[in-house]
C-alpha cells in the first residue's frame, strides 16, 4: 500500500493482532486488500479443506488420551490404595503382540514413503501388510484372554485382572477402529471422495502411531504394576 | 416440523440438525417439568393418585434422576450448545456448512437413542435394572457429546471465513468454542467412568462397589434389605451428582456467551472488556475441568458433596465475576431496548447474581455440610444452573426466532410470560433456601420452617408452570401466524448470521461469502453518520467493508 502513512501500517497491525473490541470509531483504513491483511487467522476454506481431517485427528487424539488416562489414573490410586492385591502373570503372547505392532507402524512408515513417491503398488501392498498385522495384533490379544481365562483369571477375579481386561479390550476397541481405517484407505478410489489419498492416508497413519505408543504405554503400566 | 422443504427432515444441513436439537429440549423441558410437578406433589402426598404414581420412595428416587437427567442433558446440555450452536455457530463464523455433516446427523441420532434410553430407564421394573440402562444410556449421551465436541472444534478452527480472526469470533462463538474444547475433556472422562462402572455392573469387577463396600464398613449379609436399599436409592442420586457437577460448566458456558451477545445488541453498546470476557469463558473451562478431575480420582465416588459443591462454587467465582462486571458494564448508562429477549438476558443476570450469593453461603464448608443434601441447595442449584440456563435459553429463542422462521414470537405474550416466570421461580425457589437454612439453625417452630412455605412454595410452582402454557402458545401461534420479520436484520444486529434472508437458504449464504471486516460489537458509533451522513446507523455489521461505511 504505497503513499499511506506509517502510523497506517501500524493500525493494519494492531487490527491483525487483535480487534480492539468494539467501541473505538471505525477506523478508515480503505483498500481493497484489508479482508486479506486483516484476515490474519484467514483460512482459505475453499484451498485447504482437507485440513479439517488434521484437525479433527488431533482434537479426537486429545479426547482419547484423556479417556485412558481417566483409566490409567483409577488404576494408578487403586494400585496405591489396595491392600491385598494379586498379581496377574502377562501371558508371554503379548511380548509378541507388541513386536507386531511396533512392526506394523513400521511398514506404516514404508508405505507411505511409497505414496509420496507415487508408487500406487508397492504403497498398496505395504499398506495391506500393515492392516494384516494389525488384525494379528487382534487375534494376539484374543489368545491372550483365552490364555488368560485357562488359567482361571477372568474379568472379575480381582483388581489387577479387571484392569487388566479392560485396559485391552478398550485398546482393542480403539485399535479396531484404526484397522477399519487402514482397510478404508486400502481399498477406497479415491477419485469421488472428500478426503485425499494422501490426507486418509496420512491421518490414518498417525492415528495408528498413536495407538501403538498407546499400547506402549498401557503394556508398561500392567507391567509395572504387576 | 417447519423446514423449508420436507427433505430437510433428514438432511445433514446444520440448521435442521440445530432445529432438532432444539425441539428435543422443548420437549424434554416439558416432560421435566410435569416429572417436577409429579415429584413435588408425590412428596407433599397431597394428591391421592399422584402419590399412587411416585408413592413409592424408591420410585421418587428414580423420579428425580430421570427428572435430573432430561433437564440437565437434553434442555442444559444439548439445546444451548448442538442446538443453538450448530445452527448458528457456521453462520456466525462465515461457514457453509459444519466441518462433518454426517457425524452431525449420526450425533443427532444418536442423542435421541440416549433420551429413549434414560426415558425407558425409569419404567424398568427394578431400580437397579433401570441403573443399569440409564447408564448405558449416560455413555451413549457422553459419545454424542464427544462427536459434538469434535465437530464444533474443528469447525471454528478451520472452517472460518476470510477475515475472520480470532478477536473478531463473537463471544457466542468463543463460548460455543470453549465449550467444546471443555466437553471433549469432561465427557470423555466421564465415559471413562461409565465403562468401569457398567464392568462393575455386567462383568462383576470392584472398580466402584469397592469403595462402595469400604464406605459401608460391614459385609452385606448383615446389613438389613431397607438399609440396602435405602443405600441404592442414594446411589442413583450419588451417581447422578457425579455426572452433574461436571454438567454445571457445560451447560453454562454457552449461556454466558448467548447473554453476552445479546445484552450487547440490545444495549447498543460494545460488550464492556470484551477480550477479559474471552479471557473468562476461557478461564471456567480451565476451571471447570481442573475441577471435575481432581475431584473425579481424589474421591472417587466420596459422598462428601459438600465439599464438591464448595469448591465449585468457590472457583467459578473470579471468572463468574469478571462476567457479571461485563454485563453490568455494558448496561451501564445504556439505553436497553426492553425487548422480551433483552429481559430475558437481564434475568439471566438477575438469577445468576441470585445463586451466586447463595454459592458464597455454600462455600461455607459448616453450613454447606448441614445443607448439602437439604432445600438449600436445591435452591441454590435450580436458581443458579436450571433456571438461569432456562433464561438464556428462552432469550436465545426470542432473539433468533426471526432468523430461524422469518416470523417473530409475539412480544405482549413474551413479556407476560418473561413476568410470571421471573416472579415465579423466585417465589420457588428462595423459600427453598429458607428452608433449608432452617433445617440448618435447627430453629424449631420458628417462623421459616411453619407449614405455610411448603405449600406457599407448591402454589406458586403450579402458578410457574400454567405461565409456560403462554409460552407453548406464543410459539405455537408465532410459528404459524406470527409477524414476518421485516428484512434481514430486524434487530440490528452485527453478525454474520443477520445478512442473509431469513430463514437462511441451504449453504446459508449466497454466492460469495461475505468477508469480515471488523470486530463482532460495533454498537453505538456516533461517528458513523456524523461525518459523511452515509451509514445511518449506530452499528456496524461485521460485514461492511470500510470503503462501504464511508461512501455509501
Amino acid at each position: 500500500m504505497p503513499g499511506k502513512s506509517a502510523q497506517h501500517d501500524i493500525e493494519l497491525i494492531i487490527e491483525d493482532v487483535g480487534g480492539e473490541g468494539g467501541g473505538k470509531p471505525p477506523r478508515r483504513d480503505g483498500g481493497d486488500d484489508d479482508a486479506d491483511r486483516g484476515g490474519g487467522g484467514r483460512r482459505d476454506s475453499a484451498s485447504s479443506p482437507q485440513r479439517r481431517y488434521y484437525t479433527a485427528l488431533a482434537v479426537g487424539i486429545v479426547a482419547i488420551l484423556m479417556f485412558f488416562m481417566a483409566l490409567a489414573s483409577a488404576y494408578i490410586v487403586r494400585r496405591g490404595s489396595a491392600a491385598e492385591w494379586t498379581a496377574i502373570h502377562v501371558p508371554a503372547i503379548l511380548w509378541l503382540n507388541t513386536f507386531m505392532l511396533l512392526l506394523s507402524s513400521a511398514t506404516l512408515e514404508f508405505a507411505r514413503r511409497k505414496l509420496a513417491k507415487g508408487d500406487l503398488a508397492a504403497f498398496r501392498n505395504l499398506w495391506m501388510v500393515t492392516t494384516i498385522l494389525g488384525v494379528l495384533f487382534l487375534a494376539g490379544q484374543y489368545v491372550a484372554w483365552r490364555q488368560l481365562q485357562a488359567q482361571g483369571v477372568f474379568i472379575a477375579t480381582n483388581p489387577a485382572s479387571s484392569f487388566f481386561y479392560v485396559f485391552t479390550g478398550a485398546h482393542a476397541v480403539h485399535l479396531f477402529g484404526g484397522v477399519a481405517a487402514l482397510f478404508y484407505v486400502a481399498v477406497r478410489k479415491f477419485e469421488k471422495a472428500k478426503i485425499s489419498r494422501w490426507a486418509a492416508a496420512e491421518v490414518a497413519s498417525y492415528y495408528w502411531h498413536f495407538m501403538d505408543a498407546l499400547w506402549v504405554f498401557l503394556l508398561a503400566l500392567i507391567y509395572v504394576g504387576r | 416440523m417447519y423446514y423449508a422443504d420436507a427433505g430437510m427432515r433428514f438432511s445433514t444441513d446444520h440448521k435442521a440438525i440445530g432445529l432438532q436439537y432444539l425441539w428435543l429440549g422443548l420437549f424434554s423441558a416439558f416432560v421435566g417439568m410435569a416429572l417436577s410437578l409429579l415429584l413435588r406433589f408425590g412428596l407433599a402426598g397431597r394428591l391421592p393418585i399422584l402419590a399412587d404414581l411416585a408413592g413409592a420412595p424408591q420410585r421418587n428416587g428414580t423420579l428425580a434422576v430421570l427428572h435430573g437427567s432430561l433437564m440437565v442433558f437434553f434442555v442444559l446440555t444439548a439445546a444451548p450448545q448442538a442446538g443453538f450452536g450448530n445452527y448458528f455457530l457456521p453462520l456466525q463464523i462465515g461457514a457453509r456448512e459444519i466441518a462433518f455433516p454426517g457425524l452431525n446427523r449420526v450425533t443427532l441420532v444418536a442423542t435421541v437413542l440416549s433420551f429413549g434410553i434414560i426415558a425407558a430407564s425409569f419404567f424398568l421394573p427394578t431400580a437397579e435394572a433401570g441403573l443399569n440402562l440409564w447408564i448405558i444410556g449416560v455413555a451413549v449421551f457422553c459419545l454424542a457429546s464427544l462427536a459434538n465436541a469434535v465437530n464444533f472444534s474443528v469447525t471454528v478452527i478451520d472452517l472460518r471465513g476470510a477475515g475472520m480472526t480470532l478477536p473478531r469470533l463473537p463471544l457466542t462463538v468463543w463460548a460455543w468454542f470453549i465449550n467444546a474444547l471443555l466437553s471433549m475433556l469432561i465427557f470423555s472422562i466421564l465415559l471413562a467412568s461409565s465403562v468401569l462402572l457398567l464392568a462393575d455392573r455386567f462383568a462383576g469387577t470392584h472398580f466402584f462397589s469397592y469403595s462402595m463396600r469400604t464406605y459401608l464398613a460391614v459385609p452385606a449379609p448383615v446389613v438389613p434389605a431397607a438399609f440396602l436399599e435405602a443405600v441404592q436409592q442414594a446411589l442413583w442420586q450419588r451417581l447422578f451428582w457425579f455426572f452433574a457437577q461436571a454438567q454445571v460448566y457445560v451447560a453454562m458456558l454457552p449461556c454466558f456467551g448467548i447473554v453476552t451477545h445479546l445484552l450487547a445488541t440490545f444495549a447498543r453498546r460494545p460488550v464492556w472488556k470484551e477480550r477479559a470476557v474471552a479471557l473468562a469463558l476461557c478461564a471456567v473451562g480451565v476451571c471447570g475441568f481442573c475441577i471435575w478431575g481432581e475431584h473425579m480420582f481424589s474421591s472417587g465416588l466420596n459422598p462428601d458433596s459438600p465439599l464438591v459443591f464448595a469448591v465449585l462454587a468457590a472457583s467459578l467465582g473470579l471468572p463468574a465475576f469478571v462476567l457479571v462486571l461485563s454485563w453490568l458494564g455494558t448496561l451501564w448508562k445504556a439505553r436497553l431496548q426492553l425487548t422480551t429477549a433483552a429481559l430475558f438476558s437481564v434475568g439471566f443476570v438477575a438469577l445468576f447474581l441470585t445463586g451466586g450469593v447463595s454459592g458464597v453461603l455454600l462455600a461455607r464448608s459448616d453450613i454447606a455440610r448441614v445443607a448439602a443434601s437439604s432445600n438449600f441447595v436445591t435452591g441454590h442449584f435450580h436458581l443458579v444452573m436450571g433456571i438461569s440456563a432456562t433464561f438464556a435459553l428462552l432469550a436465545a429463542l426470542f432473539f433468533w426466532f426471526p432468523k430461524m422462521f422469518g416470523r417473530r414470537l409475539n412480544e405482549t405474550l413474551g413479556k407476560a410470560h418473561f413476568g410470571l416466570t421471573f416472579a415465579g421461580v423466585y417465589c420457588v425457589f428462595l423459600p427453598m433456601h429458607w428452608l433449608g437454612l432452617a433445617q440448618t439453625r435447627e430453629i424449631p417452630g420458628g417462623p421459616l420452617a411453619s407449614a405455610e412455605v411448603p405449600t406457599f412454595i407448591s402454589v406458586a410452582m403450579m402458578v410457574t408452570i400454567a405461565a409456560q402454557l403462554i409460552f407453548l402458545w406464543n410459539l405455537a401461534w408465532s410459528l404459524l401466524r406470527g409477524e414476518k420479520a421485516a428484512g434481514c436484520n430486524p434487530w440490528r444486529a452485527t453478525t454474520l448470521e443477520w445478512s442473509v434472508p431469513s430463514p437462511p437458504p441451504p449453504g446459508d449464504f449466497g454466492a460469495t461469502i461475505p468477508a469480515v471486516y471488523r470486530g463482532a460489537y460495533e454498537f453505538g458509533v456516533p461517528a458513523a453518520s456524523e461525518v459523511s451522513g452515509c451509514f445511518r446507523e449506530d452499528f456496524r455489521p461485521q460485514y461492511l467493508a470500510p470503503d462501504e461505511a464511508a461512501a455509501t
